[in-house]
């Protein structure tokens, strides 16, 4: 389905429930960040429009920027003209938002940003943030990998996007962690795989050059670590080196189940989505809702992987 | 006899200033890393360039032909994930043939749009460029696609196999490269390209068909992403919706270095070569050399625009001049 038919399919719903709307039905809006451009933000968006629909007290209007932030800002200024009850929002710029989001708490519509925070100026205008704690992420990953290599040994990291707070989030975690936890495990380099399979292989492969003994990858997230994991298998060193990624992708569950990946850090589109729209419902309902409202994202293992679904993205 | 030749090969050497560069980047960075020279490392390069070497080929046509290809980026998303997908749902067999027709479309309507209704193609593929991403999304619905079963297939030996020792992605871009150096350089077809994009009003009255001509490059360039797609999808063993975004740049980039000139009848598929490998090159020693990110982007556009300087000089016969 386009995007524009998806609006247009969200906004007739709106007007169809706005009939039978009745005094404590609640309205809230959602702008996302760019629905379709990958997995993760696909299955978010199906999960948030089915709790919705499972709700019968609450109407959602469904938008997405398309990663455009100028978008976005327009998304939020029309969401405040609609006066709806709250805004939830997946920022395409934590910085750039900031004063739409003073509008709108000058608008006394509560926000709650969802999956990748707002920048620190824009944090007195938020209700709450509802999502991964990305640092958290970085520090599980680098207790797998220290568990792993018993506390020994030389990796290399392929980081996110750079700029992106997720990717920064998740590689300062990382960082602190395995310097304070294990300091005999050595980082020999860090370079950005942009997200993108392809191009973390072409780093991996730069780095099986490079060096010639590599213990360890940790990858920003599964989609990255596999691409990595393919470089290694295709140059004949993957025995016995231990990959560690986050975001835990079906590929990456597969390569888990066949013994060639260690370990992730389990986060589900799903929960994101239902922890997003049930903290706005909180905070709408009074209650005292912690500011940074985290959902677990627990380690993922070839030792605990059966107590988890795979995941569908 | 041998004076006489070097003396007049001397000038003709000059001449290729991107040959010039790319040698004195090659030595330079042998020196800062002993690992860059390795056959190792050359080889790998010469593998990741091909995915990009093959678009570049196809793009290097149009842009002689006088046009530009900016959705080549997209079309690459698009042929990858569509032979993903159709590899687990009807073999690789039957895989190929449908992406590279449907690939084939998408570079007619191009062709249609800029050689028969004489559109201006920057401004069209700009507009495939989203309109052919949007076509992703719809057919995947934003999921990734993945080859379930990596070892089973014969799919594989696109993107990972070898032929007596060499990468099939390296053999692959070598043919084609040659291939497509000889149209360009001895064949009617070749000649055609050049005189419409050298001066579209003059080769119509020379009799030449322009439209058909211009509309070919467009099938070449979306027949050179579909073989693109094959290398990547076969690669990764998967596909992003993504996956091609900010490719056309990274290809123009190349296809300009190796001197190909934007306003059309100039240009050269060897150098387009030499162009892709220079990139990929660039890249790889700032990694070797363990240079952070930031300043791979810094470094990588300035020896960029030192190598297409030091060109331009070597075409003029000085470094600086007043008058073009």
């Amino acid at each position: 389905m386009t995007k524009t038919m998806r609006i247009l399919l969200a906004s007739c719903g709106t007007l169809a429930l706005a009939s039978a709307a009745t005094a404590d039905t609640v309205r809230i809006g959602i702008t996302q960040n760019n629905v379709g451009i990958d997995s993760y933000q696909t299955t978010y968006e199906r999960a948030f429009i089915a709790a919705a629909e499972a709700n019968p007290d609450v109407e959602v209007i469904v938008l997405d920027a398309g990663g455009d932030v100028a978008r976005q800002i327009s998304q939020l200024q029309d969401l405040i003209q609609q006066q709806v009850d709250a805004i939830i929002i997946w920022p395409t710029d934590g910085q750039a938002l900031v004063p739409a989001v003073r509008n709108a708490h000058r608008a006394e519509i509560p926000v709650v940003v969802t999956n990748s925070n707002i920048a620190e100026a824009g944090m007195e205008f938020i209700a709450a943030f509802s999502g991964p704690n990305n640092v958290q992420q970085g520090i599980y990953s680098a207790e797998m990998m220290c568990d792993a290599l018993d506390g020994e040994g030389q990796i290399v990291q392929i980081t996110g996007m750079p700029g992106y707070t997720t990717a920064i989030e998740r590689q300062q975690g990382f960082d602190d962690r395995l310097a304070e936890m294990c300091p005999g495990v050595t980082q020999l380099d860090i370079q950005p795989g942009d997200w993108n399979r392809e191009r973390a292989q072409r780093t991996m492969e730069t780095f099986l050059t490079r060096f010639d003994q590599i213990d360890g990858v940790y990858s920003g997230d599964d989609n990255m670590g596999v691409g990595a994991l393919n470089a290694a298998l295709a140059a004949g060193r993957a025995e016995g080196m231990v990959f560690i990624g986050a975001t835990n992708f079906a590929v990456g569950y597969d390569a888990m189940a066949r013994g060639e990946y260690w370990g992730s850090v389990y986060q589900s589109p799903v929960d994101d989505a239902e922890a997003a729209l049930q903290t706005a419902l909180d905070v709408l309902a009074g209650e005292d809702v912690p500011k940074l409202n985290y959902f677990d994202t627990p380690k993922i293992t070839q030792d605990n992987m059966e107590e988890f679904d795979r995941p569908v993205f | 006899m041998l004076l006489t030749r070097l003396k007049a090969g001397g000038p003709a050497i000059a001449k290729q200033g991107i040959l010039v560069a790319f040698i004195l980047f090659m030595i330079a960075f042998s020196v800062m890393s002993d690992r860059f020279m390795s056959a190792d490392n050359i080889m790998s390069v010469f593998r990741q360039s091909a995915i990009i070497g093959v678009i570049a080929l196809g793009v290097t046509i149009v842009v002689i032909g006088g046009n530009l290809d900016l959705s080549v980026g997209s079309m690459l998303s698009f042929a990858t994930v569509l032979v993903v997908d159709l590899h687990d749902k009807i073999g690789p067999e039957l895989a190929i043939p449908v992406m590279v027709l449907a690939t084939l479309c998408l570079g007619a309507i191009n062709g249609f749009l800029i050689g028969i209704l004489r559109l201006n193609s920057l401004i069209v593929t700009l507009g495939m460029l989203s309109a052919i991403q949007g076509l992703v999304l719809i057919y995947s619905g934003g999921q990734n696609v993945d080859i379930v079963d990596h070892s089973g297939t014969w799919f594989a030996i696109f993107g990972r196999g070898a032929v007596f020792g060499i990468a099939t992605p390296i053999i692959i871009f070598g043919v084609m490269a040659l291939v497509f150096h000889i149209i360009m350089t001895t064949m009617p077809f070749g000649r055609k390209v050049y005189a419409v994009g050298g001066n579209p009003t003059a080769s119509v009255f020379s009799g030449i068909p322009r439209s058909r001509v211009v509309f070919t490059t467009y099938l070449i360039s979306a027949l050179c992403v579909a073989v693109a797609a094959m290398i990547l999808g076969s690669r990764v063993m998967g596909s992003q919706n993504n996956v091609g975004q900010g490719y056309e740049l990274q290809v123009l980039a190349a296809v300009i270095l190796g001197g190909t000139s934007l306003l059309g009848g100039a240009g050269s598929i060897l150098k387009t070569v030499l162009g892709v490998l220079m990139l990929a090159f660039i890249q790889n020693g700032l990694i070797l050399m363990g240079q952070p990110y930031y300043t791979q982007w810094l470094v990588t556009w300035v020896v960029i625009i030192v190598a297409v300087w030091l060109d331009v000089a070597a075409k003029r016969g000085r470094l600086f001049s007043p008058i073009a």
